[in-house]
């Protein structure tokens, strides 16, 4: 027997693997394949406090070993997430990590005061890395000033684990790191997604609404590695790290950079069994290499 | 209804028209479950670099055989990679996926319109208006007259006419499909209608049923990532917001869709 459970800065899991926001909804649509209360948490999708349209079709685009997406954090704001989401969680057992996005510093602190004394939110992810709106988003999370004034603020609002997400779209992702540790993040997730386009040639128009997007994708995958590697070095919170994890293998090579907990996103859209299966495959690899606890794997990396 | 991600394995792929093939698949579970106007999302092997699922349409399916058919043009990497897979290859499917057509009960006389490769997705709503004791009104369009595959298929079912239309006049009425449409609704009255096919044509569909009163049905087609209604990368612009054309729709009332 392996043992799976991690400490992901206070929020106990089972297993190291949760969902990557946006990608998952809030697991219930992918309820017909997998019990989701296999994974070590559920990571809902961004949420604001009214809600929000998103952006104009087209959303996606297909490019090598990856996608582009600008969905513009299309959500119907906390009053629904709670009324429906919580509430077909709760049902689960299985931790609720809550992606919380807004618009203005404001707005992030009031999701939190929504949301803090719901007992079937487990931790909050501060998302401070969306690509793909014009306020809040990314443009918080590549200056670290702007991390440090949303963390803190976020911080006196909750005392539930608080993961910050980061955004790769920066110089130095390290200086950010710190910048949110400093701020009293409990964990940092990364990576967001990488800023990109895609044009087709035929028509001369970029294949994106909104001309750029967020690339995903095992395309990203060692720039994710690269990242956690470098903020596994750089803070002491642990780390969630993402970017194009498919396999059990790949979330070991995560671990071993440096992530306590790993999540799969747009691997859920090539296979919707894919949160199970990365859980699987882990504790293939483990009980392969006679790993006895996959703590063991954080930071295992020799070089 | 629930879904399930089922490796099939391929009987029949082959060409069947310019530019269009016909891909048979056996799969029990999806093949039991599949009600008109439903899609399955497509993992193609050997894909390589290009990570996504591909949505098709199902034209049939035969429940007792387990097997069902999809109707597909070449319009990309993905499409034309298709092509290449052949009998006994396995490809995994999410399905049964979508809310189909909705046929009324009590709608007696019944007019399906089928654009290009648009014709698959009403056939089985055809099967099942014919099924039903309904006067069915087929219109076919297509470019030209080897476009037009499923003509064959729909005489053989028994509509009360099936009509066709091609571009360049090499088949049936000369010019696009919905100079049909207008003479049928100016000679016969109808209870429901459905269309599926390039977006201009249904909604010019639509403005017509919409004059002549009549209640039309719509499917709509948008690039897709998860297919289970997750991902909100494929949303239509409706009357009540946006809403996910893989689990709200494809399949759309006319009325709800902001053109």
């Amino acid at each position: 027997m392996v043992a799976m459970s991690v400490n992901l800065g206070g929020l106990v899991m089972k297993n190291p693997v949760t969902t990557a926001s946006g990608t998952f909804a809030a697991g219930r649509e992918y309820d017909d394949f997998y019990d989701v209360s296999t994974l070590g948490a559920v990571t809902t999708k961004g949420v604001s406090l009214n809600g929000w349209q998103g952006n104009a079709s087209p959303r996606i685009a297909e490019t090598p070993s990856g996608m582009l997406n600008s969905i513009g954090l299309q959500n119907p704001g906390v009053a629904a997430l709670k009324e429906k989401d919580l509430a077909w969680l709760a049902g689960k057992d299985v931790p609720v990590i809550v992606n919380v996005s807004g618009h203005s510093f404001d707005e992030y602190m009031q999701v939190i005061e929504a949301l803090d004394d719901d007992s079937r939110v487990h931790a909050y992810e501060i998302n401070i890395s969306c690509p793909n709106v014009d306020e809040g988003g990314m443009t918080f999370g590549t200056h670290a000033p702007s991390v440090e004034t949303v963390v803190s603020r976020c911080r006196a609002a909750t005392k539930k684990p608080m993961i910050v997400k980061l955004t790769p779209n920066v110089t130095d992702v390290t200086e950010i790191a710190r910048a949110a540790e400093a701020a009293g993040a409990d964990a940092l997730s990364l990576i967001n997604t990488l800023l990109g386009m895609a044009v087709d040639a035929r028509t001369r128009r970029p294949q994106l609404s909104r001309v750029v997007g967020g690339l995903s994708g095992p395309c990203v995958k060692p720039v994710a590695l690269r990242m956690v590697w470098e903020c596994h070095k750089a803070v002491k919170v642990p780390l969630l790290g993402m970017g194009g994890i498919c396999t059990g293998t790949d979330a070991v090579e995560f671990m071993l950079a440096g992530a306590t907990a790993v999540a799969v996103g747009t691997a859920n859209f090539m296979n919707p069994a894919a949160g199970r299966d990365v859980v699987k495959g882990i504790r293939a690899y483990c009980e392969e290499q006679g790993v006895q606890d996959v703590n063991e794997l954080i930071g295992g990396l020799q070089c | 209804m629930a879904l399930t991600n089922e490796t099939g394995t391929i009987l029949r792929n082959g060409q069947v028209g310019p530019n269009l093939y016909l891909l048979e698949v056996e799969s029990p579970d999806i093949a039991r479950r599949v009600e008109p106007g439903q899609f399955v999302h497509t993992k193609i092997p050997g894909m390589e670099g290009h990570i996504l699922r591909r949505p098709f349409s199902v034209y049939a399916a035969d429940p007792d055989a387990g097997t069902f058919g999809v109707l597909y043009q070449v319009v990309g990497f993905g499409s034309e990679h298709l092509t290449t897979l052949g009998t006994g290859e396995r490809v995994e499917n999410v399905g049964p996926v979508g809310h189909g057509w909705t046929l009324p009960e009590d709608a007696a006389r019944v007019l399906i319109v089928g654009g290009g490769v648009g014709a698959a997705p009403v056939f089985m709503l055809a099967q099942q208006a014919v099924a039903a004791g309904k006067d069915v009104d087929v219109v076919l369009g297509a470019r030209t007259k080897d476009a037009l595959v499923c003509q064959a298929r729909y005489e053989e079912l028994g509509a009360r006419q099936v009509l066709c239309a091609t571009d360049d006049g090499t088949y049936g009425h000369a010019g696009f499909c919905t100079g049909v449409v207008d003479q049928l609704l100016a000679a016969r009255e109808y209870d429901y209608a459905a269309v599926c096919g390039p977006e201009p044509l249904m909604k010019i569909v639509a403005a017509q049923t919409a004059d002549a009163g009549l209640p039309c049905q719509v499917s709509l087609e948008r690039r897709m990532a998860c297919g289970v209604g997750a991902c909100l990368s494929c949303v239509v612009d409706t009357v009540e917001g946006k809403k996910r054309a893989c689990v709200d729709g494809p399949v759309f009332w006319r009325e709800e869709v902001v053109w």
